[in-house]
């Protein structure tokens, strides 16, 4: 039996997995904070509890994310693209294209028969089409993230704001929760204008079916319904988004430790 | 010159996102009111306390003015106005009065960023940010958010840095978290935040080049009272830059300076306009309310 590790330092949230012949046989999440290096041990250690193994158990670790570079105990380095395209082949083969929403950067890839790259998008620059500017809108409203789609589905007049930038995306909340505007119109709005900015960034990506979605944005179903919606195509939701991409660093470990 | 009788008053009144402006000038074009106070949603009704706190400066009433112009952000929306003339116009026309050599106005406000060329006295082409918060006041706002620090404090402390740090993120939000990772590693503060400033300058000197940039620079808007910008916009520029005493009223004090234009060319015509319809009451921003 064979065990790999994959940690996927996001700039929000980080996600650790263990795989045992290709299928998560442990998981755990952290806030990545600022240290990116300690949370990065104790993501370790809590992975390696959850699964009651010891570390020489794990023969390989591969590390990804935005803080990916800062992981000291990992045997290899992924970016991001490579593992979610990884990660998703193994939960849906049959899958093309992947739209990753992540707490900061949203990214559009496809993907040949063989999990391989062809191409891919990514906002990097800003904050727009991220489940960032959802996390400022839900602050400001006093929402647990938890609970934005549900609530979000409830809209029948979602606000149009007039840029995609997150920071002057608060102030016009701010200016519509002093009009009245009910919080579930908001929110709407703010899912209305990630999936505008991914529709405008998937036009760039020769995109075929079948189609997935992963990231943590992928645990909003009000952000799932509208990225659905805007671009008209049915997508697979796995079932446990988050960690698609820590997963495929996980197979990319195996993957080069077998080499 | 007007025969004597009851003198010439004339204002403009500058509706911005973040603050309004209201000035009042003479006959002579003399500087006789400029009052400042915040817009915001919040504040809609400080907007027009605004006009009537100037009025109050020159101890006259509404009536006594004889031609007001609106601009800015909420121009349509100022019910005692008897025209509105857009921002880029009335910025230049304020520009112009106070530095009548200026070829260049790089403006920064709290949500916006604009570079007008001027040539002859007239604007021959202008750029604008108003769709992304980096490069404008409300950068800078965020990070003295995060620090806790007042904005004043922010700049005397990065004028104090011989070695600016490089911020990398051009996004606000992916700024301030490089600001809080710089300081979690030990930077200096007078060094991340030489390097905010440098990035907010970086952003709009850029911005500025697309329609060709030419000394003299005056910098204009809320953004131009902070010393560590003017700093890091010369060194962005490398040139130096003017700025007015007052660089948030050139939007008012060039729509004053229409005001004084258009009454007399309407009086010239024979159509004196008529101010007794003038309502000084609430200003609507959101409803109806035009950009640009």
């Amino acid at each position: 039996m064979s065990l790999f590790m994959g940690i996927d330092i996001g700039s929000i949230t980080s996600k650790g997995v263990i795989i045992c012949e290709n299928q998560i046989a442990a998981y755990a999440t952290l806030p990545s904070g600022i240290a990116y290096r300690a949370t990065a041990e104790k993501l370790k250690d809590h992975l390696l509890g959850s699964a009651g193994i010891g570390s020489e158990e794990i023969k390989a670790v591969t590390a990804t994310g935005s803080g990916g570079s800062q992981v000291g105990f990992a045997d290899y380095h992924a970016s991001s693209i490579v593992c979610s395209a990884r990660g998703i082949m193994a939960v849906f083969p049959l899958v093309r294209s992947v739209i990753d929403i992540g707490g900061q950067s949203s990214q559009i890839i496809s993907l040949d028969d063989k999990g391989q790259v062809i191409d891919f998008a990514i906002s990097e620059i800003c904050a727009a089409g991220s489940a960032r500017f959802l996390q400022v809108i839900a602050r400001i409203l006093q929402i647990d993230l938890q609970d934005v789609g549900p609530l979000s589905l409830k809209s029948s007049n979602p606000v149009n704001f007039t840029t995609g930038c997150a920071v002057f995306g608060e102030t016009e909340a701010i200016s519509r929760i002093a009009q009245g505007v009910p919080p579930e119109d908001i929110l709407a709005g703010v899912h209305k204008s990630i999936a505008d900015k991914i529709h405008s960034m998937a036009m760039g990506v020769n995109l075929k079916p079948e189609y997935a979605l992963s990231g943590g944005g992928a645990l909003d179903t009000g952000l799932v319904k509208r990225v659905q919606d805007t671009m008209g195509l049915s997508l697979l939701l796995p079932p446990m988004p988050q960690f698609v991409t820590a997963q495929g660093a996980a197979l990319v470990a195996k993957e080069r430790w077998n080499n | 010159m007007s025969h004597n009788q009851t003198p010439l008053y004339f204002a403009g009144v500058d509706i911005g996102s973040t603050m309004s402006k209201v000035v009042i000038i003479d006959e002579e074009q003399n500087l006789r009111a400029a009052v400042i106070g915040p817009t915001g949603a919040e504040h809609r009704r400080r907007a027009n306390e605004v006009m009537i706190e100037a009025l109050g400066q020159v101890g006259i009433a509404l009536e006594s003015v004889a031609f007001i112009v609106a601009t800015g952000y909420g121009r349509l929306n100022v019910p005692f106005a008897e025209q509105q003339v857009t921002e880029i116009t009335c910025h230049a026309r304020g520009v112009m009065t106070l530095f009548p050599e200026v070829t260049t106005i790089i403006d920064i406000g709290g949500q916006d960023a604009k570079a007008l060329r001027i040539q002859n006295h007239k604007i021959v082409d202008f750029i604008t940010n108003d769709k992304c918060a980096a490069g404008t006041g409300r950068f800078l706002e965020v990070i003295a958010e995060t620090l806790d620090l007042p904005l004043y404090d922010m700049s005397q402390i990065s004028l104090k840095s011989s070695r600016p740090l490089q911020i990398t993120s051009i996004c606000t939000i992916f700024a301030q978290q490089e600001v809080i990772r710089y300081l979690s590693e030990g930077a200096a503060l007078s060094d991340v935040l030489a390097g905010m400033h440098d990035a907010t300058a970086a952003r709009v000197v850029r911005m500025a080049h697309r329609i060709g940039i030419q000394a003299p620079v005056v910098f204009t808007g809320g953004v131009a009272l902070n010393p560590a910008m003017v700093r890091a916009m010369e060194d962005n520029l490398g040139c130096p830059v003017m700025v007015p005493s007052n660089p948030l009223i050139t939007g008012a004090l060039g729509a004053a300076a229409i005001a004084r234009d258009k009454y007399h060319r309407l009086t010239a015509e024979g159509r004196i306009p008529a101010v007794s319809a003038r309502r000084l009451e609430e200003i609507r921003l959101f409803e109806g309310g035009a950009k640009t």
